[in-house]
Protein backbone atom coordinates (compact mmCIF):
# COMPACT_ATOMS: atom_id res chain seq x y z
CA UNK A 1 0.00 0.00 0.00
CA UNK A 2 1.48 3.23 -1.11
CA UNK A 3 -0.11 6.47 0.48
CA UNK A 4 1.74 8.83 -2.56
CA UNK A 5 -0.26 6.75 -4.78
CA UNK A 6 -3.75 8.47 -5.81
CA UNK A 7 -5.30 5.31 -7.24
CA UNK A 8 -3.69 1.50 -6.88
CA UNK A 9 -5.28 -1.90 -8.72
CA UNK A 10 -3.56 -4.76 -8.32
CA UNK A 11 -4.96 -7.42 -10.77
CA UNK A 12 -8.49 -6.46 -10.72
CA UNK A 13 -10.83 -8.81 -12.62
CA UNK A 14 -13.83 -8.51 -13.32
CA UNK A 15 -16.27 -10.99 -14.88
CA UNK A 16 -19.57 -11.35 -15.62
CA UNK A 17 -21.07 -14.92 -16.49
CA UNK A 18 -18.72 -16.11 -19.46
CA UNK A 19 -17.96 -12.53 -20.29
CA UNK A 20 -14.31 -11.18 -19.11
CA UNK A 21 -14.87 -7.09 -18.59
CA UNK A 22 -11.52 -7.30 -16.94
CA UNK A 23 -8.63 -9.42 -16.81
CA UNK A 24 -6.21 -8.93 -13.84
CA UNK A 25 -5.56 -4.77 -14.45
CA UNK A 26 -2.63 -3.71 -12.01
CA UNK A 27 -2.34 0.50 -12.21
CA UNK A 28 -0.59 2.84 -10.03
CA UNK A 29 -1.44 6.53 -10.83
CA UNK A 30 0.65 9.01 -9.24
CA UNK A 31 -1.11 11.52 -6.90
CA UNK A 32 -1.56 15.47 -9.05
CA UNK A 33 -1.11 13.29 -12.45
CA UNK A 34 -3.49 13.40 -15.26
CA UNK A 35 -4.05 10.16 -16.14
CA UNK A 36 -5.86 8.86 -19.59
CA UNK A 37 -7.27 5.55 -19.88
CA UNK A 38 -7.51 4.44 -23.72
CA UNK A 39 -9.05 1.63 -25.43
CA UNK A 40 -11.98 0.67 -27.91
CA UNK A 41 -15.58 0.64 -26.90
CA UNK A 42 -15.87 -2.52 -24.32
CA UNK A 43 -11.81 -2.74 -23.57
CA UNK A 44 -13.32 -2.50 -19.79
CA UNK A 45 -12.21 1.10 -18.90
CA UNK A 46 -15.49 2.09 -17.54
CA UNK A 47 -15.47 -1.03 -15.28
CA UNK A 48 -12.17 -0.28 -14.19
CA UNK A 49 -13.37 3.16 -12.82
CA UNK A 50 -16.77 1.82 -12.08
CA UNK A 51 -15.17 -0.69 -9.02
CA UNK A 52 -12.63 1.98 -8.27
CA UNK A 53 -15.48 3.96 -7.51
CA UNK A 54 -17.68 1.67 -5.69
CA UNK A 55 -20.69 0.83 -8.41
CA UNK A 56 -19.00 -2.43 -9.73
CA UNK A 57 -18.02 -5.25 -7.41
CA UNK A 58 -14.41 -6.89 -8.30
CA UNK A 59 -14.58 -10.81 -9.18
CA UNK A 60 -11.23 -10.38 -7.65
CA UNK A 61 -8.20 -8.03 -7.59
CA UNK A 62 -8.01 -4.94 -5.00
CA UNK A 63 -8.43 -1.09 -5.46
CA UNK A 64 -7.40 1.92 -3.19
CA UNK A 65 -7.79 5.39 -3.09
CA UNK A 66 -5.03 6.95 -1.29
CA UNK A 67 -4.85 4.13 0.67
CA UNK A 68 -8.10 3.03 1.80
CA UNK A 69 -9.36 -0.07 -0.01
CA UNK A 70 -12.04 0.40 -1.75
CA UNK A 71 -14.20 -2.55 -0.18
CA UNK A 72 -12.92 -2.90 3.41
CA UNK A 73 -12.91 1.29 3.68
CA UNK A 74 -15.51 2.17 1.54
CA UNK A 75 -16.57 5.55 3.22
CA UNK A 76 -13.29 6.70 3.27
CA UNK A 77 -12.54 5.87 -0.40
CA UNK A 78 -15.51 7.39 -1.28
CA UNK A 79 -15.00 10.71 0.50
CA UNK A 80 -11.90 11.41 -1.79
CA UNK A 81 -13.81 10.30 -5.22
CA UNK A 82 -15.82 12.31 -7.54
CA UNK A 83 -17.00 11.04 -10.40
CA UNK A 84 -18.38 12.11 -14.01
CA UNK A 85 -20.21 8.79 -15.33
CA UNK A 86 -20.53 8.12 -19.01
CA UNK A 87 -24.43 8.24 -19.28
CA UNK A 88 -25.59 11.59 -18.70
CA UNK A 89 -28.23 11.88 -16.21
CA UNK A 90 -30.78 14.55 -14.46
CA UNK A 91 -32.69 14.28 -11.17
CA UNK A 92 -36.22 16.22 -13.02
CA UNK A 93 -37.48 17.65 -9.45
CA UNK A 94 -34.57 19.78 -9.13
CA UNK A 95 -32.59 22.88 -10.47
CA UNK A 96 -28.49 23.22 -10.85
CA UNK A 97 -27.73 25.06 -7.69
CA UNK A 98 -29.71 22.45 -5.50
CA UNK A 99 -28.52 19.60 -7.64
CA UNK A 100 -24.58 21.01 -6.58
CA UNK A 101 -25.93 21.57 -2.78
CA UNK A 102 -27.35 17.97 -2.43
CA UNK A 103 -24.21 16.51 -4.11
CA UNK A 104 -21.87 18.86 -1.65
CA UNK A 105 -24.05 17.69 1.64
CA UNK A 106 -24.22 13.71 0.54
CA UNK A 107 -19.87 13.98 1.03
CA UNK A 108 -20.45 15.57 4.52
CA UNK A 109 -19.74 19.30 3.40
CA UNK A 110 -22.23 22.29 4.32
CA UNK A 111 -23.77 23.63 1.24
CA UNK A 112 -21.29 26.60 0.08
CA UNK A 113 -23.03 29.17 -2.46
CA UNK A 114 -19.75 31.01 -2.96
CA UNK A 115 -18.35 27.81 -3.94
CA UNK A 116 -21.63 26.69 -6.00
CA UNK A 117 -21.11 29.95 -7.65
CA UNK A 118 -17.64 29.17 -8.61
CA UNK A 119 -18.66 26.17 -10.48
CA UNK A 120 -21.55 27.39 -11.94
CA UNK A 121 -19.59 30.17 -13.42
CA UNK A 122 -16.87 27.42 -14.71
CA UNK A 123 -19.02 25.44 -16.60
CA UNK A 124 -20.80 28.40 -18.26
CA UNK A 125 -24.27 27.29 -16.10
CA UNK A 126 -24.97 30.48 -14.53
CA UNK A 127 -27.89 31.67 -16.53
CA UNK A 128 -29.68 28.00 -15.76
CA UNK A 129 -28.76 28.04 -12.08
CA UNK A 130 -32.23 28.32 -10.93
CA UNK A 131 -34.15 26.29 -13.54
CA UNK A 132 -35.42 22.89 -13.67
CA UNK A 133 -32.62 20.57 -15.11
CA UNK A 134 -35.36 19.09 -17.55
CA UNK A 135 -35.21 22.58 -19.27
CA UNK A 136 -31.27 22.21 -20.15
CA UNK A 137 -29.48 21.03 -23.12
CA UNK A 138 -27.21 18.09 -23.38
CA UNK A 139 -24.47 19.89 -23.18
CA UNK A 140 -25.89 21.48 -20.55
CA UNK A 141 -26.76 18.54 -18.42
CA UNK A 142 -23.34 16.92 -19.43
CA UNK A 143 -22.06 19.95 -17.60
CA UNK A 144 -23.49 19.63 -14.66
CA UNK A 145 -22.58 16.22 -14.31
CA UNK A 146 -19.19 17.52 -14.14
CA UNK A 147 -19.94 20.04 -11.43
CA UNK A 148 -21.35 17.43 -9.47
CA UNK A 149 -18.08 15.66 -9.47
CA UNK A 150 -15.88 18.43 -8.56
CA UNK A 151 -18.10 20.84 -6.17
CA UNK A 152 -16.93 19.10 -3.54
CA UNK A 153 -13.26 19.70 -3.90
CA UNK A 154 -12.32 15.68 -4.32
CA UNK A 155 -9.04 14.72 -4.51
CA UNK A 156 -9.35 12.51 -7.21
CA UNK A 157 -11.41 12.98 -10.21
CA UNK A 158 -12.74 9.98 -12.77
CA UNK A 159 -14.11 11.34 -15.57
CA UNK A 160 -15.44 9.09 -17.60
CA UNK A 161 -15.80 10.55 -21.56
CA UNK A 162 -16.46 13.83 -19.85
CA UNK A 163 -16.25 15.83 -22.89
CA UNK A 164 -18.72 13.91 -25.56
CA UNK A 165 -20.87 16.04 -26.97
CA UNK A 166 -19.60 19.04 -25.48
CA UNK A 167 -18.99 21.82 -28.36
CA UNK A 168 -15.38 22.64 -29.39
CA UNK A 169 -15.39 26.13 -27.11
CA UNK A 170 -16.59 24.39 -23.72
CA UNK A 171 -14.13 21.36 -24.33
CA UNK A 172 -11.35 23.94 -24.36
CA UNK A 173 -12.48 25.82 -21.15
CA UNK A 174 -12.96 22.04 -19.30
CA UNK A 175 -9.50 21.68 -20.29
CA UNK A 176 -8.26 24.96 -19.00
CA UNK A 177 -10.64 23.84 -15.99
CA UNK A 178 -8.84 20.52 -15.58
CA UNK A 179 -5.13 21.67 -15.85
CA UNK A 180 -6.04 24.02 -12.84
CA UNK A 181 -7.48 21.34 -10.89
CA UNK A 182 -4.09 19.54 -11.40
CA UNK A 183 -2.01 22.51 -10.48
CA UNK A 184 -4.49 22.50 -7.29
CA UNK A 185 -3.65 19.08 -6.49
CA UNK A 186 -6.19 17.23 -7.63
CA UNK A 187 -5.45 14.00 -9.46
CA UNK A 188 -7.24 13.45 -12.02
CA UNK A 189 -8.16 10.43 -14.60
CA UNK A 190 -10.25 10.23 -17.46
CA UNK A 191 -11.26 7.98 -20.35
CA UNK A 192 -11.54 9.24 -23.83
CA UNK A 193 -12.98 8.65 -27.08
CA UNK A 194 -10.81 11.86 -28.32
CA UNK A 195 -7.57 10.93 -28.64
CA UNK A 196 -6.30 14.46 -28.97
CA UNK A 197 -8.02 15.21 -25.45
CA UNK A 198 -5.65 12.74 -24.25
CA UNK A 199 -2.67 14.07 -25.96
CA UNK A 200 -3.10 17.36 -24.63
CA UNK A 201 -4.15 16.93 -21.37
CA UNK A 202 -2.50 13.52 -19.74
CA UNK A 203 0.63 13.34 -18.50
CA UNK A 204 0.14 9.15 -18.82
CA UNK A 205 -1.65 7.14 -21.04
CA UNK A 206 -3.00 3.19 -20.46
CA UNK A 207 -4.08 1.65 -23.13
CA UNK A 208 -6.87 -1.21 -22.42
CA UNK A 209 -7.65 -3.94 -24.82
CA UNK A 210 -10.05 -6.81 -24.02
CA UNK A 211 -9.65 -5.70 -20.47
CA UNK A 212 -6.09 -6.39 -20.21
CA UNK A 213 -3.68 -3.35 -19.78
CA UNK A 214 -1.57 -3.45 -23.39
CA UNK A 215 0.16 0.13 -23.04
CA UNK A 216 1.01 2.10 -19.91
CA UNK A 217 3.53 5.00 -19.63
CA UNK A 218 3.93 8.91 -20.51
CA UNK A 219 2.36 10.10 -23.41
CA UNK A 220 5.39 11.51 -24.55
CA UNK A 221 7.56 7.72 -24.21
CA UNK A 222 4.28 6.01 -26.29
CA UNK A 223 4.66 8.88 -28.83
CA UNK A 224 8.43 8.35 -29.53
CA UNK A 225 7.94 4.62 -28.81
CA UNK A 226 4.94 3.88 -31.35
CA UNK A 227 4.08 7.49 -33.26
CA UNK A 228 5.59 8.16 -36.50
CA UNK A 229 6.18 11.34 -37.77
CA UNK A 230 4.88 11.20 -41.49
CA UNK A 231 6.08 12.91 -44.52
CA UNK A 232 3.06 13.20 -47.02
CA UNK A 233 3.64 14.04 -50.76
CA UNK A 234 1.44 15.25 -53.23
CA UNK A 235 2.16 14.43 -56.64
CA UNK A 236 1.91 16.29 -60.33
CA UNK A 237 0.99 12.79 -61.77
CA UNK A 238 -0.28 9.38 -60.68
CA UNK A 239 1.96 6.49 -59.86
CA UNK A 240 1.03 2.71 -59.55
CA UNK A 241 0.38 1.64 -56.04
CA UNK A 242 2.92 -0.12 -54.11
CA UNK A 243 2.79 -3.83 -54.88
CA UNK A 244 0.61 -3.52 -57.98
CA UNK A 245 1.63 -3.80 -61.51
CA UNK A 246 3.59 -0.18 -62.93
CA UNK A 247 3.31 1.07 -66.95
CA UNK A 248 4.31 4.11 -68.93
CA UNK A 249 1.22 6.08 -67.81
CA UNK A 250 1.89 4.74 -64.00
CA UNK A 251 5.19 4.85 -63.28
CA UNK A 252 6.83 2.74 -60.30
CA UNK A 253 8.15 4.55 -56.69
CA UNK A 254 11.73 4.66 -56.88
CA UNK A 255 13.02 1.01 -54.74
CA UNK A 256 13.96 3.37 -51.84
CA UNK A 257 11.04 5.35 -51.27
CA UNK A 258 9.34 1.41 -51.28
CA UNK A 259 12.40 0.34 -48.34
CA UNK A 260 11.56 3.22 -46.22
CA UNK A 261 7.92 1.79 -46.10
CA UNK A 262 5.94 4.62 -48.39
CA UNK A 263 2.52 3.97 -49.22
CA UNK A 264 0.63 5.31 -52.18
CA UNK A 265 -3.45 6.10 -51.81
CA UNK A 266 -5.94 4.61 -54.24
CA UNK A 267 -5.82 7.94 -56.49
CA UNK A 268 -2.37 7.32 -57.31
CA UNK A 269 -1.39 11.15 -56.52
CA UNK A 270 -0.66 10.74 -52.62
CA UNK A 271 2.28 9.30 -51.10
CA UNK A 272 2.85 8.70 -47.66
CA UNK A 273 6.31 8.10 -46.10
CA UNK A 274 7.48 6.99 -42.67
CA UNK A 275 10.53 9.11 -41.62
CA UNK A 276 11.64 6.68 -39.05
CA UNK A 277 15.43 7.28 -38.11
CA UNK A 278 15.93 9.31 -41.20
CA UNK A 279 16.58 13.59 -41.36
CA UNK A 280 13.68 14.99 -42.82
CA UNK A 281 16.30 17.36 -44.74
CA UNK A 282 17.85 14.33 -46.08
CA UNK A 283 14.17 12.67 -47.35
CA UNK A 284 13.56 16.34 -48.78
CA UNK A 285 16.62 16.09 -50.94
CA UNK A 286 16.08 13.48 -52.63
CA UNK A 287 12.15 13.87 -52.91
CA UNK A 288 13.71 16.78 -55.34
CA UNK A 289 14.86 13.89 -57.91
CA UNK A 290 11.47 12.43 -57.98
CA UNK A 291 9.42 11.54 -61.23
CA UNK A 292 6.88 12.29 -61.00
CA UNK A 293 7.19 15.55 -59.76
CA UNK A 294 6.18 16.48 -56.24
CA UNK A 295 3.43 19.43 -56.15
CA UNK A 296 3.33 19.73 -52.26
CA UNK A 297 4.72 18.12 -49.23
CA UNK A 298 3.32 18.21 -45.38
CA UNK A 299 4.69 16.61 -42.01
CA UNK A 300 2.37 14.82 -39.85
CA UNK A 301 3.53 14.80 -36.12
CA UNK A 302 2.97 11.13 -34.37
CA UNK A 303 -0.05 10.71 -32.54
CA UNK A 304 -1.66 8.65 -29.85
CA UNK A 305 -4.14 7.49 -32.86
CA UNK A 306 -1.02 6.06 -34.24
CA UNK A 307 -0.40 4.44 -30.88
CA UNK A 308 -3.27 3.18 -30.34
CA UNK A 309 -3.31 1.38 -33.44
CA UNK A 310 -0.25 -0.29 -32.76
CA UNK A 311 -1.32 -1.71 -29.30
CA UNK A 312 -5.03 -2.48 -30.29
CA UNK A 313 -4.68 -2.80 -33.65
CA UNK A 314 -7.86 -1.21 -33.93
CA UNK A 315 -9.09 3.05 -34.34
CA UNK A 316 -11.36 1.45 -32.43
CA UNK A 317 -14.75 4.29 -32.00
CA UNK A 318 -12.14 6.21 -31.27
CA UNK A 319 -11.61 9.16 -34.14
CA UNK A 320 -8.14 11.02 -33.64
CA UNK A 321 -9.45 14.34 -33.79
CA UNK A 322 -12.80 16.16 -31.38
CA UNK A 323 -15.37 17.34 -33.64
CA UNK A 324 -14.97 20.56 -35.05
CA UNK B 1 -22.43 7.95 10.15
CA UNK B 2 -22.57 10.67 7.48
CA UNK B 3 -25.33 13.49 9.53
CA UNK B 4 -24.89 16.07 6.79
CA UNK B 5 -25.36 13.83 4.23
CA UNK B 6 -28.22 11.76 5.76
CA UNK B 7 -29.88 15.26 6.30
CA UNK B 8 -29.27 16.39 2.66
CA UNK B 9 -30.79 13.31 1.34
CA UNK B 10 -33.92 13.01 3.61
CA UNK B 11 -34.19 17.25 2.55
CA UNK B 12 -33.99 16.17 -0.72
CA UNK B 13 -36.84 13.42 -0.77
CA UNK B 14 -39.06 15.89 1.53
CA UNK B 15 -38.46 18.50 -1.15
CA UNK B 16 -38.91 16.07 -3.78
CA UNK B 17 -43.27 15.11 -3.02
CA UNK B 18 -43.61 18.99 -1.88
CA UNK B 19 -42.41 20.26 -5.16
CA UNK B 20 -45.19 18.54 -6.92
CA UNK B 21 -47.91 18.44 -4.37
CA UNK B 22 -51.35 17.74 -6.66
CA UNK B 23 -49.44 14.53 -7.41
CA UNK B 24 -48.69 13.68 -4.04
CA UNK B 25 -50.52 15.87 -1.28
CA UNK B 26 -53.79 16.72 -3.05
CA UNK B 27 -54.80 13.62 -5.32
CA UNK B 28 -54.43 11.28 -2.24
CA UNK B 29 -56.28 13.64 -0.03
CA UNK B 30 -59.40 14.12 -2.78
CA UNK B 31 -59.25 10.25 -3.53
CA UNK B 32 -59.55 9.29 0.20
CA UNK B 33 -62.10 12.30 0.76
CA UNK B 34 -64.25 10.56 -1.76
CA UNK B 35 -64.10 7.11 -0.25
CA UNK B 36 -65.05 8.91 3.05
CA UNK B 37 -68.56 10.49 1.04
CA UNK B 38 -69.09 7.98 -0.83
CA UNK B 39 -69.05 4.98 1.31
CA UNK B 40 -69.31 6.99 4.39
CA UNK B 41 -72.81 8.49 3.66
CA UNK B 42 -74.23 5.73 1.34
CA UNK B 43 -73.09 2.63 3.22
CA UNK B 44 -73.59 4.84 6.95
CA UNK B 45 -77.25 4.99 6.41
CA UNK B 46 -77.50 1.42 6.14
CA UNK B 47 -74.70 0.37 8.74
CA UNK B 48 -75.61 3.04 11.61
CA UNK B 49 -72.76 1.54 14.20
CA UNK B 50 -70.09 -1.08 14.13
CA UNK B 51 -68.73 -1.86 17.27
CA UNK B 52 -70.38 0.94 18.98
CA UNK B 53 -69.26 3.42 17.09
CA UNK B 54 -71.02 5.45 14.37
CA UNK B 55 -69.71 4.08 10.65
CA UNK B 56 -68.84 7.17 9.52
CA UNK B 57 -66.45 7.69 12.40
CA UNK B 58 -65.51 3.98 12.30
CA UNK B 59 -64.21 4.28 8.67
CA UNK B 60 -61.91 7.65 9.52
CA UNK B 61 -58.67 4.97 11.08
CA UNK B 62 -59.40 2.90 7.79
CA UNK B 63 -58.88 6.11 5.58
CA UNK B 64 -56.67 7.48 7.12
CA UNK B 65 -53.86 4.03 6.85
CA UNK B 66 -54.92 3.82 3.18
CA UNK B 67 -53.58 7.37 2.71
CA UNK B 68 -50.69 6.77 4.97
CA UNK B 69 -49.60 3.30 3.97
CA UNK B 70 -50.07 4.22 0.34
CA UNK B 71 -48.22 7.21 0.16
CA UNK B 72 -45.30 6.34 2.71
CA UNK B 73 -44.90 3.84 0.01
CA UNK B 74 -45.27 5.69 -3.39
CA UNK B 75 -42.99 7.99 -1.79
CA UNK B 76 -39.47 5.59 -1.21
CA UNK B 77 -40.87 3.37 -4.44
CA UNK B 78 -41.06 5.96 -6.64
CA UNK B 79 -37.93 7.83 -6.11
CA UNK B 80 -35.70 4.78 -5.50
CA UNK B 81 -36.75 3.56 -8.87
CA UNK B 82 -36.75 6.72 -10.82
CA UNK B 83 -33.45 7.41 -9.67
CA UNK B 84 -32.53 4.04 -11.27
CA UNK B 85 -34.11 4.70 -14.28
CA UNK B 86 -32.37 8.45 -14.74
CA UNK B 87 -29.33 7.12 -13.41
CA UNK B 88 -29.19 9.73 -10.67
CA UNK B 89 -28.81 6.68 -8.27
CA UNK B 90 -24.85 6.37 -9.18
CA UNK B 91 -24.95 9.99 -7.36
CA UNK B 92 -25.56 7.95 -3.96
CA UNK B 93 -23.83 5.45 -4.40
CA UNK B 94 -20.75 6.99 -5.19
CA UNK B 95 -21.09 9.08 -2.30
CA UNK B 96 -19.80 8.48 0.87
CA UNK B 97 -23.43 7.49 2.77
CA UNK B 98 -23.62 4.70 4.92
CA UNK B 99 -26.45 1.77 5.08
CA UNK B 100 -27.91 3.87 8.45
CA UNK B 101 -27.51 6.85 6.42
CA UNK B 102 -29.86 5.81 3.24
CA UNK B 103 -32.21 4.01 5.08
CA UNK B 104 -32.77 6.36 8.12
CA UNK B 105 -33.33 9.24 4.93
CA UNK B 106 -35.61 7.27 2.57
CA UNK B 107 -37.77 6.35 5.84
CA UNK B 108 -38.06 9.27 7.83
CA UNK B 109 -39.15 11.37 4.31
CA UNK B 110 -41.61 8.38 3.73
CA UNK B 111 -43.04 9.01 7.21
CA UNK B 112 -43.62 11.98 7.00
CA UNK B 113 -45.42 11.97 3.69
CA UNK B 114 -47.72 9.61 5.01
CA UNK B 115 -48.53 11.29 8.27
CA UNK B 116 -48.91 14.50 6.67
CA UNK B 117 -51.49 12.69 3.99
CA UNK B 118 -52.81 10.86 7.21
CA UNK B 119 -53.65 13.78 9.09
CA UNK B 120 -55.03 15.67 6.32
CA UNK B 121 -57.49 13.14 5.75
CA UNK B 122 -58.24 12.70 9.38
CA UNK B 123 -58.58 16.71 9.50
CA UNK B 124 -61.06 16.56 6.59
CA UNK B 125 -62.79 13.84 8.23
CA UNK B 126 -62.95 15.54 11.24
CA UNK B 127 -65.16 18.15 9.68
CA UNK B 128 -67.66 15.45 9.63
CA UNK B 129 -67.34 13.42 12.72
CA UNK B 130 -65.66 16.19 15.25
CA UNK B 131 -62.17 16.14 15.99
CA UNK B 132 -61.77 14.04 19.17
CA UNK B 133 -58.95 11.61 19.17
CA UNK B 134 -59.05 8.78 21.81
CA UNK B 135 -55.38 7.97 22.34
CA UNK B 136 -52.86 10.26 20.69
CA UNK B 137 -49.77 8.62 21.06
CA UNK B 138 -51.07 5.88 19.64
CA UNK B 139 -52.02 8.11 16.58
CA UNK B 140 -48.91 8.83 16.16
CA UNK B 141 -46.89 5.23 17.11
CA UNK B 142 -49.11 3.52 14.51
CA UNK B 143 -48.62 6.50 12.22
CA UNK B 144 -45.04 6.44 12.22
CA UNK B 145 -44.65 2.58 12.34
CA UNK B 146 -46.81 2.18 9.41
CA UNK B 147 -45.46 5.10 7.54
CA UNK B 148 -41.68 3.66 8.25
CA UNK B 149 -42.55 -0.37 7.44
CA UNK B 150 -44.49 0.69 4.00
CA UNK B 151 -41.28 3.20 3.41
CA UNK B 152 -39.16 0.06 3.51
CA UNK B 153 -41.64 -2.04 1.53
CA UNK B 154 -41.36 0.58 -1.15
CA UNK B 155 -38.08 1.15 -1.15
CA UNK B 156 -37.14 -2.95 -1.22
CA UNK B 157 -39.73 -3.44 -4.13
CA UNK B 158 -37.98 -0.32 -6.14
CA UNK B 159 -34.69 -1.63 -5.81
CA UNK B 160 -35.95 -5.25 -6.79
CA UNK B 161 -37.96 -3.83 -9.81
CA UNK B 162 -36.03 -3.68 -13.19
CA UNK B 163 -39.33 -2.25 -14.59
CA UNK B 164 -42.67 -0.18 -14.05
CA UNK B 165 -44.71 -3.60 -14.82
CA UNK B 166 -42.47 -4.71 -11.31
CA UNK B 167 -43.01 -2.08 -9.42
CA UNK B 168 -46.54 -1.95 -9.64
CA UNK B 169 -47.04 -5.55 -8.53
CA UNK B 170 -46.48 -5.20 -5.22
CA UNK B 171 -48.95 -2.05 -4.72
CA UNK B 172 -52.32 -3.85 -6.86
CA UNK B 173 -51.96 -7.26 -5.72
CA UNK B 174 -50.42 -7.35 -2.12
CA UNK B 175 -51.16 -4.06 -0.75
CA UNK B 176 -54.28 -2.61 -2.11
CA UNK B 177 -55.95 -6.09 -1.61
CA UNK B 178 -54.94 -6.49 2.06
CA UNK B 179 -55.69 -3.15 2.53
CA UNK B 180 -59.66 -2.88 1.65
CA UNK B 181 -59.98 -6.16 3.33
CA UNK B 182 -57.68 -5.73 6.26
CA UNK B 183 -60.89 -3.66 8.18
CA UNK B 184 -60.66 -0.31 6.83
CA UNK B 185 -64.86 -0.24 5.93
CA UNK B 186 -66.18 -3.43 8.38
CA UNK B 187 -65.09 -4.78 11.76
CA UNK B 188 -63.68 -8.23 11.68
CA UNK B 189 -66.17 -9.16 13.58
CA UNK B 190 -68.99 -8.51 11.17
CA UNK B 191 -67.50 -11.30 9.26
CA UNK B 192 -69.31 -14.70 9.39
CA UNK B 193 -66.81 -17.83 10.32
CA UNK B 194 -64.66 -18.66 8.13
CA UNK B 195 -64.15 -15.91 7.20
CA UNK B 196 -63.53 -13.84 10.10
CA UNK B 197 -60.63 -15.97 11.16
CA UNK B 198 -58.76 -15.94 7.09
CA UNK B 199 -59.55 -12.10 8.11
CA UNK B 200 -57.74 -12.62 11.17
CA UNK B 201 -54.53 -13.80 9.02
CA UNK B 202 -54.21 -10.38 7.14
CA UNK B 203 -51.96 -8.07 8.73
CA UNK B 204 -52.80 -4.89 8.10
CA UNK B 205 -55.84 -6.00 9.74
CA UNK B 206 -54.38 -5.31 13.03
CA UNK B 207 -52.12 -1.92 11.95
CA UNK B 208 -56.29 -0.70 10.73
CA UNK B 209 -57.44 -1.35 14.26
CA UNK B 210 -54.36 -0.02 16.16
CA UNK B 211 -55.03 2.94 14.83
CA UNK B 212 -58.74 2.42 15.47
CA UNK B 213 -58.44 2.38 18.63
CA UNK B 214 -55.87 5.58 18.99
CA UNK B 215 -58.48 7.64 16.90
CA UNK B 216 -62.14 6.49 17.83
CA UNK B 217 -61.01 4.24 21.68
CA UNK B 218 -62.37 0.83 20.48
CA UNK B 219 -60.79 -1.77 18.18
CA UNK B 220 -61.89 -5.74 17.36
CA UNK B 221 -58.61 -6.30 18.68
CA UNK B 222 -55.44 -5.12 20.67
CA UNK B 223 -53.72 -2.13 19.95
CA UNK B 224 -50.88 -4.56 21.51
CA UNK B 225 -50.71 -6.94 19.05
CA UNK B 226 -51.32 -4.34 16.39
CA UNK B 227 -48.11 -2.90 17.80
CA UNK B 228 -46.47 -6.85 17.76
CA UNK B 229 -47.40 -7.43 14.25
CA UNK B 230 -47.09 -3.88 13.19
CA UNK B 231 -42.95 -4.05 14.61
CA UNK B 232 -42.52 -7.49 13.10
CA UNK B 233 -43.20 -6.28 9.78
CA UNK B 234 -41.27 -3.55 9.91
CA UNK B 235 -38.47 -4.96 10.94
CA UNK B 236 -38.76 -7.87 8.36
CA UNK B 237 -38.72 -4.84 5.78
CA UNK B 238 -35.71 -3.29 7.48
CA UNK B 239 -33.37 -6.33 7.34
CA UNK B 240 -33.97 -7.11 3.95
CA UNK B 241 -33.51 -3.32 2.56
CA UNK B 242 -30.34 -2.94 4.92
CA UNK B 243 -29.05 -6.05 3.21
CA UNK B 244 -30.27 -4.52 -0.24
CA UNK B 245 -28.27 -1.53 0.67
CA UNK B 246 -25.57 -3.42 2.09
CA UNK B 247 -24.60 -5.71 -0.58
CA UNK B 248 -25.70 -3.71 -3.39
CA UNK B 249 -27.99 -6.11 -4.66
CA UNK B 250 -29.12 -5.01 -7.67
CA UNK B 251 -27.45 -1.97 -7.68
CA UNK B 252 -24.05 -2.24 -7.80
CA UNK B 253 -23.47 -4.86 -10.10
Amino acid sequence: MNRDLAVETDGLKKRYGDLTALAGVSLSIEAGEIFALLGPNGAGKTTWISIVCGLVRASAGHARVLGHDVVRDPIAARKLVGLVPQEVNFDPFFTPREVLSFQMGYYGQRPDSARIDEVLRALDLQAKADTNTRALSGGMKRRLLIGKALVHRPRVVFLDEPTAGVDVALRRDLWSYVRRLRQEGTTIVLTTHYLEEAEALADRVAVIDHGQLVGLDTTAALLARFGNKQIRVRLTAPVARVGEPSSAALPSLPDWLKELGATVDVSGHVVTCPLGGMATAALLARLGSLQPAVADIDTEQPSLEQVFLALTGTTGASPAKAPQ
Amino acid sequence: MNAIGFRTLFTKETRRFLRVPGQTLAQPIVTTALYFLVFGYALGGRVREVDGVSYIRFIVPGLMLLGLSQNAFLNTSSSMFIAKMQGTIVDLLVAPLGVVDLLLAYILAAILRGVMVGGIVWVISALFTGFSVSHPLWVLLFGVLVGATFGLVGLAVAIWSDKFEQLNIVPTFIITPLTFLGGVFYSANMLPPPWSYVSRVNPVLYMVEGLRYGVVGTSSSSPWLGLAVTGGIGLVSLAIAAWMLRTGYKLRS
